[in-house]
């Protein structure tokens, strides 16, 4: 690469994208570290179909407080480029960084895997026959394709590939709305023999429940927050709502103009939030405030990503008495499982 | 870093002025009030819009042959056309023809603004008067432009008041009907002292030479009506092949930048002329004596040959986009140089003058996607931006 191009990428960017490369994860987190959440469950390792976690799930914990970690510099007179560069280049010099700051700050892992559970619950309860990669999940590279390292991102696709041919993988079952596309549209683009059949968890969850009874533990008003990524990338709009709709108990309010492909990003995506830390909070308490307008008890959205923020936004707001939960969450209360 | 560093820090001062994010945000909701009301009025606007896309498409691979096309239709007219390659070209054509110590009414022009225009006239030791309401603001402010269609959209009224009292030197209320009469006021002799009128166009017919100009405030009519000379400046990209192509194009701009009508459509293709004296042609009647247009490429035809990023050309300047989009719901303009968001950045890098401030723009784009919604030529900004980020990080 162009050293001179590569100096206009901001280094926040250029951090996360040299631990995909490296660690196949978004944060340089060691192998394995990921997979913890799933050590109960007995899923199988070599399996057809999979279910793709994604880092954005896998990590939630570490996610949220490295980004705390950033904020917090970016608002101080340093800013957060300079710490950035320099954890960049920590980890040059073999100093897990990343490591550090999971040692020093994680705290309630539990909650945070929640949705990934609930995700394989619902897809057990289902009928539903799948494994998971664990330890062997690739990073899907979606951020290269983002920030321009086009040629990174082709490189980090035939290995994903590889990965998922090696493990007899036919179909895979995605998540993260991110990872998702980026398996299901942007790898195939560099893959001239692809043929892994790629569908959406709320996809499959909405073929299934179609002769269910669901019905949620209590009355309750929820607003859906539409992920930009599910909704104007993957073009799952109606899917969501429909599961929603399905589950007596539920009532589910629209925002004001901003639903569906309107809806407004909720200020994280495509490694924003780690260039512009403090106006992507301000982006989230923007969104939190739309969606808490509609009066709704319950914030239900898709993307680990947007659950991070939009958890931000409301506490920035001091706004205690409404949830943010993954729709793989409200689905898994609903099914009693 | 510095660039960056700078931009950053003017973004932020933007994001927690507490005036801009009021301004927007009352802006943001008339605007969807007024476009969902002129789209149910006149739901052809959505069709029209496709086709519009088509008519685009086409011209934007023909600018050469249509920029000749016209140059001679406006010709025929006894108008005079130029072709400048460049925005130092332009300025020089424009500046020959100007020369100094003139008085100049001008028109809101992005085209001026993207190659500082009024600044070069000023050097030049002119007397230029913005007449847009916006951009006159703007001027006596010395502040820049935050909006393509509403420059001053993160000036509140108060401030206004403020800047109007000091020029007539009134004590003037933060009222916007005495602020607007003020401003009539303070420019209607103008017009007529005034020794030259530019403009830009919202569209150009090709076939004729026919130059599409739309307004609600009057200020375009006088200043190419009044002087005795009209000089436009015109963007290649603003080309398309025919009469009808035009009417459909600006029809389309003017409905999804909310208006259904707007209060006046202006069509000027040639200086003023008349024949009702033994049916000779005389030029120089009621309206300008000359009539001069400047087609200007400025990087459009390189950026035309890019299979991705010769979307941004497309573009209609509607301003709809940025009505959409989360980050300028905050910061207005500020995430922006000449033009503004995702397709500001496609636009900063075809001007090419600065690269650092080009890629800090491309990395502010969230590439959510909801501005490709509301456009109606479909421009998908978030892949042009991934796409300019690229052609950044391999130092292209």
């Amino acid at each position: 690469m162009n050293k001179k191009g590569k100096g206009l990428i901001p280094p926040g960017l250029i951090y996360m994208a040299d631990n995909i490369t490296s660690k196949q994860n978004l944060l340089g987190a060691p192998k394995g570290t990921g997979a913890k959440w799933a050590e109960d469950l007995n899923l199988p390792k070599e399996a057809e179909t999979i279910f793709f976690a994604g880092c954005g799930y896998q990590y939630t914990t570490t996610l949220k407080s490295m980004m705390s970690l950033i904020r917090k510099m970016d608002k101080s007179p340093v800013g957060a480029e300079v710490p950035i560069s320099i954890a960049g280049f920590q980890k040059k010099m073999g100093i897990d960084l990343a490591g550090v700051y999971r040692k020093l700050l994680v705290k309630d892992t539990d909650s945070d895997s929640q949705p990934l559970r609930d995700a394989v619950k619902v897809l057990r309860n289902l009928g539903t026959e799948f494994g998971y990669l664990a330890d062997d999940e690739p990073c899907c590279g979606g951020l290269l394709y983002y920030i321009g390292l086009q040629s990174k991102f082709a490189q980090n696709a035939r290995r994903v590939y590889d990965e998922l041919k090696s493990h007899g993988v036919k179909r895979i079952i995605g998540l993260v709305p991110s990872c998702t596309y980026t398996i299901r549209d942007l790898i195939p683009k560099y893959i001239e023999e692809y043929d892994l059949e790629v569908k959406h968890f709320s996809e499959v969850v909405l073929e299934g429940i179609q002769s269910r009874e669901l019905r949620f533990p209590r009355e309750v008003k929820v607003t859906y927050h539409d992920p930009c990524q599910l909704a104007r990338y993957l073009g799952l709009i109606d899917e969501p709502r429909q599961i929603l709709r399905a589950i007596k108990g539920i009532e589910l309010i629209e925002t004001d103009w901003t639903n569906r492909e309107w809806a407004t990003c909720c200020g994280g995506g495509s490694g924003f939030e780690v260039v512009f830390p403090e106006l992507s909070e301000i982006l989230a308490v923007n969104r939190a405030r739309e969606l808490v307008e509609t009066g709704a008890e319950i914030i239900v959205t898709h993307c680990p990503g947007c659950i991070m923020q939009l958890e931000d936004g409301l506490k920035k707001l001091k706004i205690d008495n409404v949830k943010v939960l993954d729709l793989a969450q409200i689905v898994a209360m609903a099914m009693e499982v | 870093m510095s660039v960056f560093t700078d931009y950053k820090k003017e973004i932020m001062d933007a994001a927690h002025n507490e005036r801009i994010r009021i301004a927007l945000s009352r802006a943001i909701k008339r605007y969807r009030a007024n476009i969902n009301n002129a789209l149910e009025k006149f739901p052809h606007t959505i069709k029209m819009a496709e086709e519009v896309r088509e008519i685009k498409v086409k011209a934007i691979g023909e600018m050469e042959q249509l920029a000749e096309q016209a140059c001679e239709a406006i010709e025929a007219n006894k108008g005079k056309a130029y072709i400048a390659r460049t925005a130092d070209d332009a300025l020089n054509i424009i500046g020959k023809l100007v020369g100094s110590g003139k008085l100049i009414v001008k028109a809101k022009s992005m085209t001026g603004a993207e190659i500082e225009l009024r600044e070069y006239l000023e050097k030049q030791d002119n007397d230029v008067y913005e007449t847009d309401l916006g951009e006159f603001i703007i001027q006596k402010l010395e502040s820049r432009p935050m909006h393509i269609l509403a420059p001053a959209i993160h000036v509140p009224k108060e401030d206004v008041a403020q800047v109007f009292s000091k020029i007539t030197g009134q004590k003037l209320p933060p009222d916007v009907g005495t602020l607007v009469a003020t401003a009539r006021k303070l420019l209607r002799e103008k017009y007529f002292q005034a020794d030259i009128g530019m403009s830009g166009a919202n569209v150009v017919a090709a076939d004729t030479g026919a130059l599409f100009l739309i307004e609600n405030e009057g200020n375009i009519r006088l200043a190419t009506g009044v002087p005795p000379v009209h000089i436009a400046l015109v963007g290649m990209e603003k080309l398309v092949p025919t009469f009808g192509d035009a009417c459909k194009v600006a029809e389309v701009t003017w409905r999804y930048a909310n208006y259904t009508i707007p209060q006046y459509i202006s069509v000027v293709s040639g200086p003023s002329s008349t024949s009702d004296i033994e049916k000779v042609i005389t030029y120089g009647a009621h309206g300008p004596i000359e009539f001069h247009v400047i087609f200007m490429d400025a990087g459009r035809t390189e950026l035309a040959k890019h299979p991705i990023l010769c979307q941004a050309l497309y573009c209609l300047r509607c301003g709809g986009c940025l009505y959409e989009c989360p980050v300028f719901s905050v910061t207005a303009g500020y995430f922006g140089d000449k033009y503004f968001a995702g397709i500001g950045a496609v636009w900063a890098s075809m001007m090419r003058d600065n690269k650092e401030k080009t890629a800090a723009l491309a990395y502010t784009c969230l590439t959510c996607g909801r501005c490709k919604i509301r456009c109606p030529m479909k421009i998908d900004t978030p892949e042009m931006v991934i796409e300019l980020r690229r052609l950044i990080a391999e130092g292209a």
